[in-house]
């Protein structure tokens, strides 16, 4: 199974979202961690923890069939990633502004598996309704956007 | 008593300024169930605690979905809190296939919050500090609890259940929270469960097996503050959610039109000689006969005759499609095509084989409804019956006297038919002893007469009027049913159906009309 193209797309536009964030704000950890951690914020609160555990796990699994580099990247019980950190290439951030970003980085496709999962269960309509509460301002269907904002 | 002292209330006064004037007010929320409105008495009170029970695949989930739906808005959004059990991403999947589901109103106006993780972890205090913390948030109009059951299933923990049901429905209820809490209960649990006797609202869902058909059934066993209809309630669950069928048909509280002195015509002279000039209008009509002698030809002048007299009509058939019953009527020369696509005429077809009565009442209210009907005829009890459930079977004739009584209740004129089995030694009216249920009775028969195998007619009975006692020979012509002209005087027993030749000429009389004599069966 490959990666939906159009999931990786909106991958990337939450990571250039939160990669403007990082510049404007100074947060240290990383891009991909952050869009994660956002994910398992807001969708823990109607899955629940076990909910989301499980489907983070099926997407790491799924990912990690396109991206090696994920085998040391656990899922812990409360849904957290862990080993991530240690993989993850420093993105430049003047790239991912560009949306010149590393198409097969791992953590890319997590981000991705994971939304696809959503989309599957949920279908896309409320997938991007659940998205905007947790990125109101992001451009989750514009391609015409910047630092994946709405333009 | 001194005057400008303030004088003292009699009971009775008393009683009745409460009751005018300091009465709350409880408003009601619409369920969003075509049909429930009218079931619960109008409405769901509003701020109510209440209970939606029954076993798995009953329809709780989707009846609280319906009732969320119809209700959330952004300023007062409903909480929908879900426990053990079904996740609430397989909840989602499979309740947005419904047409009610509209998923901009998530999570704006509705809101998902899983407790899973502090059921599994923490007591009830702290699923109420949570629930607490969340309502107190988000001011939501309508709050939901599915599974409640599983919520609840550690009686050890610190506080007491009775406690904690207690303390949740009155802050719910001080918040202005209007509660659903679903839940996995068997009825001997009604007795014994603290949960209902705090609950404001009991809705308990049943689903049966009756031979090969489901048959869905609810009841509103307790509602605070206001009639609900009682009795069970059939409901099915289709693409558009639940959709409940009220035992009144959802015609409770409209006013019965006065009692009209109108007759209505069969279009067919001596026939409407004999019956005084025609049935009464609001009268229910039963036409019985065995296969052949023309019941439905005389329903589909019935139907007809209106047409012509700008009186729409509803032809409910059970047996064969609107298509063949139009076709068999234009052989006989009435168009039934025009007044269908003129909307003056709907030829309900039933799917057979799994109705129930309130469904089948619920397609004719609504064609009634909708072109205005006055005319209505079912053809044939026998076929309406085997289109039913199994298990609505049995209730038939109730279910019958209730369909009755409500449509001719807001002035439809019924004409029903039904088979009856030709004997030659006893004239039944019907197989269904439902002649109770009807004001008029035309029967229809074969007869046995000089080496043929004739028809006759004879009016049984007209509540409420005259009628002729005459027993008519009739024939089915390409003109429809046509009485033949003389009444029949030479011979005797013709309703046995083997009558004997007397020496009598047959007589050339008028129909006779009985003075004043009402004809009871």
């Amino acid at each position: 199974m490959t990666t939906l193209p159009k999931m990786q797309d909106l991958a990337q536009r939450l990571l250039a979202y939160e990669a403007f964030a990082d510049k404007t704000s100074g947060h240290a950890e990383s891009v991909t961690l952050r869009v994660y951690e956002k994910l398992r914020e807001g969708l823990g609160e109607f899955a629940g923890v076990a909910g989301f555990q499980s489907l983070a796990s099926r997407a790491l699994a799924l990912a990690r069939t396109e991206a090696p580099s994920l085998s040391a990247v656990r899922v812990s019980a409360d849904g957290a990633l862990q080993g991530l950190g240690e993989i993850q290439h420093q993105f430049d951030i003047n790239k991912i502004q560009a949306g010149e970003f590393p198409v097969g980085e791992g953590g890319i496709l997590l981000i991705a598996r994971l939304l696809g999962l959503l989309l599957l269960l949920l279908g896309e309509a409320l997938t991007l309704r659940l998205l905007r509460v947790t990125w109101p301002g992001a451009a989750l269907d514009d391609c015409n956007s910047e630092n994946g904002r709405n333009a | 008593m001194a005057r400008g002292s303030p004088r003292r209330l009699q009971f009775g006064e008393r009683e009745k300024r409460v009751s005018n004037q300091d009465k709350v007010t409880i408003h009601q929320l619409p369920t969003g169930v075509p049909g429930l409105d009218e079931i619960v008495g109008g409405g769901l009170p509003e701020f109510s605690f209440n209970i939606i029970a029954g076993a798995p695949g009953s329809g709780k989930t989707t009846l609280a979905h319906q009732i969320v739906f119809a209700n959330a808005t952004p300023e007062r959004p409903a909480l929908y809190f879900t426990v053990l059990g079904e996740s609430a991403i397989k909840m989602l999947r499979y309740q947005q296939q419904y047409t009610f589901f509209d998923p901009a109103m998530l999570p704006g106006s509705i809101r998902f919050i899983n407790l899973s993780q502090v059921v599994l972890e923490k007591d009830l205090g702290a699923v109420l500090e949570q629930i607490t913390k969340e309502v107190e948030k988000a001011n939501p109009a309508v709050v939901v609890v599915d599974s409640f059951r599983t919520m609840v299933r550690k009686p050890e923990s610190d506080m007491d259940l009775q406690s904690f049901i207690q303390r949740l429905a009155l802050f719910l209820a001080s918040w202005q929270a209007t509660t659903f809490l679903i839940g996995e209960y068997a009825e001997e649990e009604l007795r014994d469960n603290p949960i209902f006797t705090v609950a404001d609202g009991l809705f308990w869902l049943r689903q049966t097996a009756e031979r090969n058909s489901i048959v869905r059934k609810l009841q509103i066993i307790k509602l605070r503050g206001q009639d609900s209809v009682p009795g069970l309630h059939t409901f099915r669950i289709t693409d558009a959610g639940v959709q409940a069928f009220s035992r009144t048909f959802g015609l409770t509280g409209q006013l019965k039109d006065p009692p009209s002195h109108r007759r209505l015509c069969f279009g067919i002279p001596e026939l409407d000689k004999m019956l005084g000039g025609g049935v009464r209008e609001g009268d229910s009509v039963l036409v019985a006969g065995s296969s052949g002698t023309g019941k439905s030809v005389l329903a589909t002048q019935f139907i007809a005759e209106g047409i012509r007299h700008g009186e729409p009509g509803i032809v409910a058939v059970f047996e064969e499609r609107p298509q063949a019953y139009a076709e068999r009527a234009a052989s006989l020369g009435l168009d039934l095509e025009t007044p269908q696509k003129d909307g003056k005429l709907t030829i309900l077809y039933l799917r057979p084989l799994d109705l129930s009565v309130d469904e089948t009442m619920h397609s004719i209210l609504d064609a009634v409804q909708k072109i205005g009907a006055k005319r209505l005829v079912i053809d044939s009890l026998a076929g309406f019956e085997m289109a039913l459930s199994p298990g609505f079977r049995a209730d038939f004739r109730e279910s019958l006297y209730r369909m009755i009584f409500a449509l001719t209740g807001i002035g439809v004129t019924i004409l029903s038919t039904v088979e009856v089995d030709e004997s030659f030694t006893e004239f039944p009216f019907s197989t269904y002893s439902i002649s109770f249920l009807t004001d008029d009775i035309i029967r229809l028969r074969y007869v046995s007469i000089d080496g043929q195998l004739r028809k006759i007619m004879v009016v049984i009975k007209m509540r409420g009027g005259n009628h002729a006692k005459d027993i008519r020979e009739y024939e089915i012509t390409d003109k429809g049913v046509v009485i033949l002209g003389k009444r029949l005087t030479n011979y005797q027993g013709l309703i046995s159906g083997i009558p004997v030749h007397s020496d009598r000429p047959d007589s050339t009389e008028a129909p006779s009309q009985a003075t004043g004599i009402e004809h009871k069966t």
